[in-house]
């Protein structure tokens, strides 16, 4: 298998020009410059200001809006009568046969306190305002469903009789949203014949993306009859097909923007609520309109998957597992945005950690009257992770196991059979950095120091944990599977050798745009300088699913390599016309003394043009423009491997658990943008620290947010929570993926699925107390020591 | 419309006129009064700082301070700065050091960064990461954020050669020396 240093030191082939080096953020001087523009500073003339009205009851009817007098006041009003009576899923990246639909948008009914049940635009938002307030509703109020558990009893209320799956209505009873079950082999039989069974629940928080960049749309009827959309989202491309199909409109007459996106991590996979109320109201006034979400608003849009998680496995003396039985609950809120395919990840999640051998796994996701849960940076990922790895960690203690002996000799790795999402998404591991990993992580953390619990005294009691964990690339398969996955892109090559990009690929901050540009820079030997990627929108773009999965790079990336080489292709052909040599005696290459792409025949530098000359030459020879323009799915699903190891601090006086230190390894083949992968990293243990240690949304017995929309009561990570000083390490494997572009596999979820499991292993090993659930708040420290002592 | 109120408020030296009403807050002036979009709007409640600007030439949470108590008083936002070396500095640290992500909250933590360093021109790193933990940001982790200020402080005052000479066993060099990011070109 070729590492990522020979093909360093190999014939010349990846001898990386770009790709792997730290360059600035194309960016960069926009955003430090304050020029960057999100769709809420979007502004055009005659642009109406939209609010909505939001469900002040958890479970309710709508009986009656009465708009006269917002009407009166010169408000364009929208109700529930306003909207197509169509019900849609508003995530298009499964399949449509795979696909629940439960949604309109605006409801008959109200299933969760915020609720969009009504809105209005009107020529300021002042104006608006008074006019919403004019609405008059009447609701007729039902019981809410607020706990999981209670939802599945007869005696609940039912939030939905009927949904769609497919085109197939089907009956929803007892608030189950669905269920799926997977066995492998015989796990009870397994199980029974074991030296050890270990058995334990894990359960995980609701938590809120808190992206900075609250959701946001602008939309402009235009005088042919399309609609021109400015929105917060990670997918044009799918908002453009809803939109159509939502309103009828025939999909080239749809027209979405890509825009920068202020964060994301997977709150807007989906088309977020607001959208289509946005270009309802756009369509009903013959206007352009503007509507912003509050940052309470958006904590009533979107969340992450709360999951319960009891795990019973078996193990033999020699270390090895014999078979796991796992049932998963999700609570989803009011309406599945992607629960079926999420239940398929999760059980791909827990079969590709470690060889079971035999799995009996059983999920089921509850509706609730609450915000409808959606994907969270790992889609499931970091909960299936948090209760294996401290799982794994708890067999460890209680068989007289080595943690990192028992992760070396049971874990999946190249070779076995790895699931990116779902059962129908399967490929082969090719590439593994998981044994350098631990390896180099326990050196680093100073592992062998880290003591017993049991020693430990005094108010200060410091732990070091360790979780390992990954993420899938892309859901691209061999096959068909459940969900859609290809990108697209256009290569052209200007007049004077300089490249133009388009791509639909979104970029959420994490850098997906310098890799795109990176990539064809790499492949066609040019300075980066000399690729741009071109403002673009769905009209000009072949379609790409989706910002998620940790498919940009890979997929998107794929798509954009795969353009470079048809171009490259091209470019040859071209110039065997100038230079008299057969295509295929000829190379493009760097040259870094004209620091540019020139071309020559193999072996003879000194008889070369630049990829201006050629480019040129073919525009005054009528030869044409060198472009090409792809449509690519990656056949494989490569994981990322990432392992983390953290020190801790507990305060047993105050309860509170400080972050000390923090290794973060992680194996993605090929690191394209190098400083952007740190930054995934670092960032995901702001999120996932958060998410051990102190984020929930929690909810009042009226179903409304504890947090009535503050972020100091639902507090994330500040700079005073990070690792103090340069007590950060991030440290790259040495990997290279044969089916990624230029050996490159996904980052952004790997980064950050096992910081929590690894911190809540960290807080065992200072004080001796495993919590299973999250986060670990001073309270629930305080109250274990207690219970520990007496 | 009742209840407006005429105020001119002096935005990156330009003073600019618009009726507000009595509740209106200086952020929603500044974006739809007077076009300064840069000034961003993560949560208009107090708690994030993405909409930080410069307010009398202290740095302030824009959302906080009422439009009519602006009457007359200078503000600069991320804009205003053009020939300013300090602030010209700062980004274009944030810009080596890949202190951005999103870019959302940069503007209001380039002012905050700006306003402290003005203040302190030799600070330590922990005041470094007190000075911006108002300023909220959920893509970075921070880190990068807190070299780059650090890095344009040690500058300024010619500390630049202690910084790298300080012995750790746990810091930066490790990362170079023993990751694949010295071989790869990086640092």
């Amino acid at each position: 298998m070729a590492t990522y240093s020979d093909c360093l030191k190999g014939e010349g082939t990846f001898m990386f020009n770009v790709v792997s080096k730290k360059t600035p953020r194309l960016d960069a001087e926009a955003k430090v410059k304050g020029l960057e523009k999100f769709a809420s500073d979007i502004a055009l003339p005659g642009m109406l200001y939209a609010v909505v009205l939001r469900s002040p009851y958890p479970h309710a009817e709508i009986l009656r809006i009465d708009t006269s007098e917002a009407e009166a006041m010169g408000a364009v009003c929208l109700t529930p009568d306003d909207v197509p009576d169509v019900l849609y899923n508003e995530r298009g990246v499964s399949i449509p046969a795979k696909t629940y639909r439960d949604r309109r948008v605006l409801p008959r009914k109200a299933r969760h306190y915020g609720e969009a049940i009504a809105a209005v635009a009107a020529e300021s938002e002042e104006l608006a305002w008074k006019a919403l307030k004019a609405l008059k509703v009447e609701y007729k109020v039902l019981p809410p469903v607020l706990d999981p558990i209670k939802a599945i009893e007869p005696e609940s209320a039912q939030l939905y009789e009927r949904v769609f799956f497919g085109e197939e209505e089907i009956a929803i009873k007892n608030n189950i949203a669905c269920e799926r079950e997977i066995t492998v082999g015989d796990a009870d039989k397994a199980i029974a014949s074991s030296d050890f069974v270990v058995e334990e629940e894990y359960e995980l928080p609701r938590v809120y993306h808190f992206q900075l960049e609250t959701k946001s749309a602008v939309c402009n009827p235009e005088p042919d009859g399309s609609l021109t959309i400015w929105c917060t989202t990670q997918s044009i491309h799918n908002v453009r097909i809803l939109i159509g199909s939502i309103f009828g409109i025939p999909l080239s007459k749809v027209n979405v923007k890509k825009i920068p996106v202020g964060g994301s991590f997977g709150s807007s996979i989906q088309m977020n609520s607001i959208i289509p109320i946005c270009a309802a109201l756009a369509l009903k006034a013959h206007r352009p309109v503007k509507l912003v979400s509050s940052r309470e608003e958006d904590m009533y849009d979107h969340c992450k998957y709360p999951s319960r998680i009891r795990l019973r496995v078996g193990v033999n003396k020699d270390m090895s597992i014999q078979g796991v039985e796992a049932e998963v609950l999700v609570d989803i809120g009011a309406h599945q945005i992607q629960a079926y395919p999420l239940l398929g990840s999760m059980a791909g999640w827990l079969v590709s950690l470690y060889k079971w051998k035999n799995i009996k796994y059983r999920s089921r996701a509850i509706y609730t009257n609450k915000v409808p849960a959606c994907a969270m940076q790992g889609y499931g990922n970091p909960q299936m992770n948090f209760a294996v790895e401290s799982h794994v960690d708890l067999i460890c203690e209680k068989c007289g196991f080595d943690p990192i002996e028992f992760r070396l000799k049971n874990h999946v790795g190249i070779g076995d059979e790895f699931w990116g999402q779902g059962p129908t998404v399967r490929s082969i591991i090719k590439s593994c950095g998981l044994e350098e990993s631990l390896k180099t992580g326990s050196e680093l953390i100073n592992w062998k120091e880290r003591g017993h619990p049991i020693n430990k005294t005094g108010r200060y009691r410091r732990g070091i944990g360790l979780a390992r964990g990954f993420h899938t690339s892309s859901a691209g398969a061999p096959g068909p599977a459940e969900v859609i996955d290809y990108s697209g892109a256009t290569v052209k090559v200007n007049e004077d050798g300089s490249v133009d990009v388009l791509t639909a690929v979104m970029d959420l901050g994490g850098g997906t745009w310098d890799a795109i540009a990176k990539i064809v820079a790499e492949v066609l030997g040019l300075p980066l300088e000399k690729v741009s990627l071109s403002p673009v929108d769905t009209r000009t773009t072949v379609y790409d699913v989706c910002t998620h999965a940790s498919r940009g790079v890979f997929a998107g990336g794929g798509a954009a390599y795969k353009a470079a080489q048809e171009v490259k292709r091209k470019i040859l052909e071209v110039s065997s016309v100038f230079l008299q040599e057969h295509p295929e005696n000829l190379e493009l290459v760097f040259d870094p003394k004209r620091n540019d792409a020139v071309i020559r025949p193999k072996g003879v530098p000194f008889k070369s043009m630049t990829l201006g000359e050629v480019a040129r030459n073919a525009m005054v020879t009528g030869l044409g423009s060198i472009a090409a323009t792809v449509s690519f799915r990656q056949k494989t699903c490569p994981p990322s491997f990432v392992t983390n190891f953290v020190e801790v601090e507990v305060d047993t006086f105050t309860g509170i658990v400080k972050l000390l230190r923090a290794v973060c390894i992680a194996d993605c083949g090929t690191p394209i943008n190098p400083d952007g992968v740190k930054g995934q990293l670092i960032g995901s243990l702001a999120r996932y620290g958060g998410y051990a240690l102190c984020e929930e949304t929690e909810y009042s017995e009226q179903g409304r947010l504890k947090c009535e929309g503050f972020i100091t009561d639902n507090k994330i990570f500040t700079t005073e929570e990070m690792p103090f000083l340069n007590n950060i390490v991030v440290h790259f494997t040495n990997t290279y993926e044969p089916t990624g572009p230029l050996g490159a596999k996904g980052i952004g979820e790997a980064a950050g699925n096992s910081v929590a499991s690894a911190i809540a292993n960290a807080v065992y090993n200072a004080i001796g107390i495993r919590f299973t659930r999250l986060p670990i708040t001073p309270e629930k420290v305080l109250e274990a020591l207690r219970g520990k002592e007496a | 419309m009742k209840n407006l109120e005429m105020v001119t408020i002096i935005v990156n030296d330009r003073p600019v006129t618009a009726p507000v009403e009595a509740h209106e807050s200086l952020l929603d002036f500044l974006r739809n009064k007077a076009g300064a979009v840069e000034v961003k709007c993560g949560c208009n409640q107090g708690d994030c700082g993405t909409c930080t600007v410069l307010f009398q030439g202290k740095a302030a949470k824009s959302c906080l301070i009422l439009a009519l108590q602006a009457q007359g008083k200078e503000v600069r936002t991320i804009k205003g700065f053009s020939g300013d070396s300090l602030m010209e500095q700062l980004q274009e640290s944030f810009v080596r050091n890949g202190a951005i992500q999103c870019g959302f909250c940069t503007p209001g933590m380039l002012i905050s960064s700006y306003a402290f360093l003005q203040a302190t021109p030799q600070p330590a790193r922990e005041e470094i990461r007190n000075a911006i933990s108002g300023n909220l940001c959920r893509c970075t982790g921070y880190k990068k954020i807190i070299d780059a200020v650090e890095e344009v402080a040690l500058k300024r005052t010619g500390k630049q050669q202690d910084k790298q000479t300080t012995p750790s066993s746990f810091s930066e060099g490790q990362e170079e020396a023993k990751g694949n990011y010295l071989l790869l070109g990086g640092g």
